[in-house]
């Protein structure tokens, strides 16, 4: 029996998107259930949660473009950036929950100095805290992270769509699955709280894209089995 | 009958709309029955010593709960379409307007349910801690709790369902979305709880369960556990955190939520105009989408919207950046103790 190059691509582009996952839910500042109370910097929710509302965002995007183009690196673009703006918004929003409803100005907890704007944070920070808010170089953190999650997301979407011949609902059931194990993986990493590149915690990245990998590629290999099983058409 | 561009642009107004109204009772719940992130606090407090009359119901994240109830809401909807539709078969709209409340109905008892399970199971569990289950606050959260997830969930099924429609209602059923109805409640679903936990908890946790300590300053690791046991009159109850949330943490979080929809829906459908793709679609377009079908125009669609999109991305950059100057200003450096 011969391998067609298509089952190839699935694998591939499964495990690109998987680490693409992972990569992108390190980037995003979560602050879970302290950045509820402005005791840490962050979007107030976990880790998986931020990341599967922003991913599901942009494949509701990716999906209608899927349904005009069979472009792979334009379907992936529209999720990306269905995903940033998702993220965007909430973050923006945020800020303006904090500022407005409590009193409390964006502030990082890990720099003293922004190293984007140079604007100082330690000044502004309540004592016994963590920082509060989405102060800039966090937002522009979870800007990246989003967007490459997004694009990870939806890479997966359309290689399952495309070279796998999953059906619509079927290839965004198992885009997502696969992209939950890999942000779920993240988690671990990030233990509640992180503020994206600058957080120290960023520094462990690496082992969570080996575990990434072999997710994926375990996942893809998977999908491959499926394909070959069900003839497309899933 | 042509497609109307702008019917479609009204038909996404609306969507709007609804993303506005689903999103801002999406946190009004989850502030009445203490679900997500704050709940920590609630959970907490009785450890401390603090015993309290809140409601206790960390079914699960946000997300995958709200996912669950319009999953289901959805699910039902659709399969009572399936059977009605073809009994109106001139007037469609008819088997929506009675399939979807009961759908949604049946999810809010499912909701009730969970909430019951989950308030119960964690009261329960604190006994340790001599935190009383009030009989008064279980049976006087219930209703409150249903309806506002009647609403949300009423919401997002009608989301779904003129999505899964919208072309049919612009005048070209082939530009209906792929997705089929409880999938996009699913996906609806899950987006509204994300936004719900990461945005509307903030004004809740960080505001009103910490209301007797001192405003503008982010919560100390002292405070935590300690949160606000006393009402203007008497003791505070879940109920009490509604009315508060509902005057500018709420609706902040259905802005959002409203437009991530606008921003999203609207980018998509100046894309499909400026790359030709609409108003007359292909001849060759299938009624039901092959993902193998594209024209110059549909690419072209795609790059218009994915140049607006990084568009609406710097902006949001900038603009991020010009507030957080603004307040900073506005607000100086940490001043207290």
């Amino acid at each position: 029996m011969t391998i067609e190059p298509e089952l190839i691509w699935i694998v591939v582009y499964v495990t690109i998107g998987g680490m693409l996952g992972c990569l992108g839910a390190h980037l995003l500042p979560v602050g879970g259930a302290p950045a509820a109370m402005g005791t840490a910097t962050g979007i107030a929710t976990g880790t998986v949660q931020i990341m599967l509302g922003a991913v599901v965002t942009g494949l509701f995007t990716a999906a209608t473009v899927s349904s005009f183009s069979n472009n792979i690196w334009l379907v992936s673009l529209a999720g990306a950036v269905g995903a940033t703006i998702m993220i965007q918004v909430v973050m923006f929003m945020a800020n303006v929950l904090y500022a407005f409803g409590c009193g409390v100005v964006p502030v990082s907890g890990r720099v003293a100095v922004d190293p984007i704007t140079k604007a100082p944070q330690t000044a502004y920070k309540t004592p016994q805290t963590d920082g509060h808010g989405v102060p800039d170089v966090v937002f522009i953190s979870g800007t990246v992270g989003g967007f490459m999650g997004g694009f990870g997301g939806a890479l997966m979407y359309f290689a399952l769509l495309f070279y796998a011949n999953f059906m619509y609902g079927t290839a965004v059931i198992a885009a997502l699955s696969i992209f939950v194990a890999n942000a779920i993986l993240a988690a671990y990493n990030i233990r509640g709280t992180t503020e994206g590149y600058w957080d120290p915690k960023f520094k462990k990245m690496p082992k969570a894209l080996i575990g990434s990998f072999c997710v994926s590629v375990l996942a893809g290999i998977v999908v491959m089995l499926a394909t070959i099983a069900l003839g497309g058409g899933a | 009958m042509p497609l109307e561009v702008v019917l479609l642009f009204a038909w996404t107004l609306v969507i709007v709309f609804l993303a506005f109204l689903a999103c801002h009772f999406e946190d009004n719940e989850s502030d009445i029955g203490s679900q997500s992130n704050p709940n920590s606090q609630v959970q907490l407090a009785p450890q401390v010593g603090q015993v309290h009359r809140f409601f206790n119901k960390a079914i699960s994240g946000e997300p995958l709960s709200n996912a669950l109830y319009q999953g289901t809401a959805g699910m039902i909807a659709w399969m009572l379409l399936y059977k009605l539709e073809p009994l109106v078969p001139d007037a469609k709209w008819k088997a929506a307007v009675v399939a979807i409340p009961l759908a949604v109905g049946a999810s809010a008892l499912i909701h009730m349910i969970f909430a019951t399970t989950a308030h119960c199971g964690r009261i329960a569990a604190q006994k340790r801690f001599e935190q009383p289950i009030y009989l008064d606050v279980f049976y006087g959260h219930l209703i409150p709790i249903a309806t506002h997830g009647f609403l949300t969930t009423f919401s997002i099924v009608s989301i779904a369902y003129i999505q899964s429609n919208l072309g049919a209602l612009a005048g070209d059923p082939r530009l209906n979305h792929p997705f089929a109805l409880p999938l996009l409640a699913f996906i609806w679903g899950i987006t509204v709880g994300s936004i719900g936990s990461s945005t509307g908890d903030v004004h809740y946790g960080t505001e009103r369960e910490f209301q007797d300590r001192p405003f503008g300053e982010g919560k100390r690791v002292i405070y935590h556990g300690r949160i606000t046991r006393y009402a203007d009159c008497g003791i505070r109850t879940s109920k009490d955190i509604s009315p508060f949330c509902a005057k500018f943490g709420s609706p902040a979080t259905g802005l959002t939520f409203g437009l991530i929809i606008l921003l999203e829906n609207w980018r998509t459908l100046i894309g499909m105009k400026l790359g030709g793709y609409l108003p007359v679609l292909p001849a060759n377009l299938p009624l039901v989408p092959t993902v193998h079908f594209a024209t110059a125009e549909g690419n072209m669609a795609a790059v218009w919207g994915i140049i607006l999109g990084l568009i609406i991305i710097a902006a949001w950059i900038v603009g991020n950046m010009i507030f957080v100057k603004w307040i900073r200003a506005k607000c100086g450096p940490f001043v207290g103790a």
